[in-house]
């Protein structure tokens, strides 16, 4: 359920409006078999509320083909990062599209290949000559047939655009670049009375309403926010009239509404939502003012609580104020609070966040707790343009976490601490299956990264191509589990005798364990073996890579104007607690 | 009534009120497009609470025209 949308004539006339300077840039083409008029303006506009500088290129009315054949067309010159392709079964079949039943069956399976071959192959041809991914649409269907109610038993125009649809996803499931949007449930969710409009498609061809512009656009914008590394990690959650009905404190854990019965099985349900999240990656903590003890017994004994501890990296229940709390969250999990979203029911909670944190997205929750569910389903702040393992398993990851803390507490001093941890690294060069992740570090490691260049997938590409570029990763490994791929750097060997450190990051989740310095070990064990004289390294300073300031200096490199430079015939000595495999 | 009529073309097309007048045309207005014209036509639609048919949409050339066509639909703009 998406909040009411504003008109379209607002976003038009917004969008003649200069945009204010944010630090992320994107470059968007649109492109449509029909008129879509408005959506590239409103895109321009939501882009810049949520501090996004877009650039849009719309091409003209059906223009597509010759668009994306014709290398010198504006669409190659404009250089899109992002490019939605939104079709239509009409203008896709054409005659077909009312006269199918002049044609066999047989004949209008092979309409639908034939049809699908022919924008699968555009979408190819794109990718390859552009730098550029591409959103192409699915087809909406006609909720109406020539063959009435007869439409399901033969192979009628819906059967036709199903088929396409599904053969569609399949056939581009495994393509690096292209995405496919699904316009169908677009038209599910607001209903062909509402978008299709005989006026207007009468008129302009224009076949999605003005009103319902606005939230294809909050849908598009949902693969945007991702690529730019906007997408929200973690959920903060209240608990009262949040994850269950009533006030555990006053109404006791018995008294509390949690279960199978309404309005308890609202909450369940919003759990399930959240769980679901949850193993998709997204982080979960508690920020809630509340007994501890009332709180936590519901969290571990409740039968209908579907949440447990272990879903939680981290929980802050007590009297404290909640920005102060959130900061914590944040500063335990080791996450940003621009990538955190606050869930609450008082919106006088809700105010104060928003007020002392504008970072934070804070959702007041609706009154009426039906609408949680449809509200969090709706939100286009948690997608990934691609899930890695990494992602799957972070939840279970930040419990690890969590022990190693515990570990930590109980250890006098570091050096046991790290003995004990039996920390193994493994380094190897990126390839095909890792270089999502590789980019995905790049786009998100703010702490520790020593020069902060963000690199797409196809960039990352490009580099493990290139012969005289290394891209590797490395991946941790300790006696609570394995933390995936936490690092990686990119060494750039243009140069014969200098080795370049073009990047080199670490996720926040292994800093300060000697990680670094045994990924510095190899980096330098590498240089000498391929007979680089020197090392060479920079320090780029941003808001948040304070904890890489030093880092250079340690190892041993040597300032010489705005780089750092190792000399390879030093001896680097190599943290002897960590176990490296190559 | 009219005065709403005029706030509300202003709006869409993005041109002062005081520019407009019963005679105003697409031509004598920059911002009045076919696509401004259309969406013109669907902000009358929802504050008035009417619907145009394809034959009135085409067949408006000046604000006069609209106020025509609103009429049939039983607007009443008191001037």
């Amino acid at each position: 359920m998406y909040p009411v949308e504003k008109n379209l004539s607002y976003y038009m006339r917004e969008s003649k409006k200069s945009d204010g300077n944010h630090g992320k840039k994107v470059k968007i083409a649109i492109l449509s078999s029909f008129t879509i008029t408005g959506l590239a303006e409103t895109i321009k506009v939501k882009c810049n509320q949520s501090k996004i500088n877009c650039i849009t290129y719309e091409s003209g009315y059906n223009q597509f083909n010759q668009e994306i054949l014709n290398s010198k067309s504006n669409l190659y010159q404009f250089n899109p990062e992002i490019t939605f392709l939104v079709i239509d079964a009409k203008n896709i079949f054409k005659d077909d599209f009312d006269l199918f039943y002049k044609k066999s069956i047989d004949e209008r399976k092979k309409i639908v290949d034939e049809k699908l071959d022919e924008i699968i192959e555009l979408t190819k041809i794109f990718v390859e000559k552009s730098n550029s991914k591409i959103v192409v649409s699915n087809l909406s269907i006609p909720s109406y047939s020539s063959l009435g109610i007869l439409e399901t038993k033969d192979f009628g125009i819906s059967q036709m655009i199903l088929e396409f649809n599904k053969k569609m996803n399949s056939r581009l499931k495994n393509e690096q670049s292209i995405y496919v949007y699904d316009l169908l449930q677009f038209y599910y969710r607001f209903g062909e009375q509402n978008v299709a409009e005989p006026h207007k498609i009468s008129i302009g061809d224009i076949k999605i309403a003005f009103d319902y512009i606005p939230y294809l656009a909050e849908e598009l914008i949902g693969y945007i926010k991702p690529y730019l590394g906007l997408n929200k990690k973690c959920i903060v959650l209240d608990l009262d009239n949040t994850l269950w009905g009533g006030i555990v404190g006053e109404d006791g854990f018995n008294g509390i509404k949690l279960g199978t019965e309404p309005p308890g099985n609202i909450f369940k349900e919003f759990q399930h939502w959240l769980l679901a999240l949850h193993n998709r990656g997204i982080i979960l903590a508690i920020n809630s003012k509340n007994n501890p003890d009332d709180a936590l017994k519901v969290i571990r004994k409740h039968k209908h609580m579907i949440l447990r501890e272990e879903h939680f990296a981290s929980m802050k229940i007590n009297w404290n104020d909640k920005i102060q709390n959130m900061k914590d969250i944040a500063d335990e999990i080791n996450i940003g609070l621009d990538s955190m979203v606050f869930f609450d029911d008082d919106p006088r909670n809700c105010e104060i966040v928003k007020m002392a944190l504008p970072q934070v997205l804070t959702i007041n929750l609706p009154k009426d707790p039906s609408f949680y569910v449809p509200l969090i389903q709706s939100m286009n702040n948690f997608n990934l343009l691609k899930i890695t393992n990494e992602d799957k398993k972070r939840g279970e990851m930040y419990f690890h976490q969590k022990q190693r803390s515990d570990l930590k507490n109980k250890t006098n001093n570091l050096e046991e601490y790290l003995g004990k941890l039996e920390t193994k690294v493994t380094i190897k060069n990126a390839d095909e299956t890792t270089i999502p992740r590789i980019s995905q570090l790049t786009m998100k490691t703010n702490q520790f990264n020593l020069t902060t260049k963000r690199y797409h997938e196809e960039e990352i590409r490009k580099m493990v191509n290139d012969s005289k570029i290394t891209v590797c990763y490395a991946q941790v490994e300790d006696k609570f589990g394995d933390n995936g791929i936490t690092g990686s750097f990119i060494l750039d060997s243009k140069d014969e005798k200098i080795l370049y450190v073009d990047t080199f990051l670490l996720s926040c989740r292994v800093i300060g364990r000697e990680v670094e310095q045994t990924i510095m070990s190899f980096i330098i064990d590498k240089a000498k073996k391929e007979g680089f004289s020197k090392i060479r390294a920079e320090f780029i300073p941003t808001k948040k890579n304070f904890p890489a300031s030093n880092f250079l200096e340690e190892c041993g490199f040597e300032k010489e104007d705005n780089h750092w430079i190792f000399n390879t015939s030093k001896e680097f000595k190599k943290p002897s607690i960590i176990g490296l495999n190559v | 009534m009219s005065k709403k009529l005029f706030t509300l073309i202003s709006r869409v097309l993005d041109v002062s009120e005081t520019e407009l007048k019963d005679e105003s045309t697409p031509e004598s207005i920059e911002n009045w497009d076919s696509y401004n014209g259309l969406l013109l036509v669907d902000e009358l639609e929802s504050e008035f609470k009417v619907k145009f048919s394809v034959e009135e949409v085409y067949d408006v050339h000046s604000i006069l025209d609209i106020k025509r066509h609103l009429k049939t639909h039983g607007v009443i703009l008191d001037d």
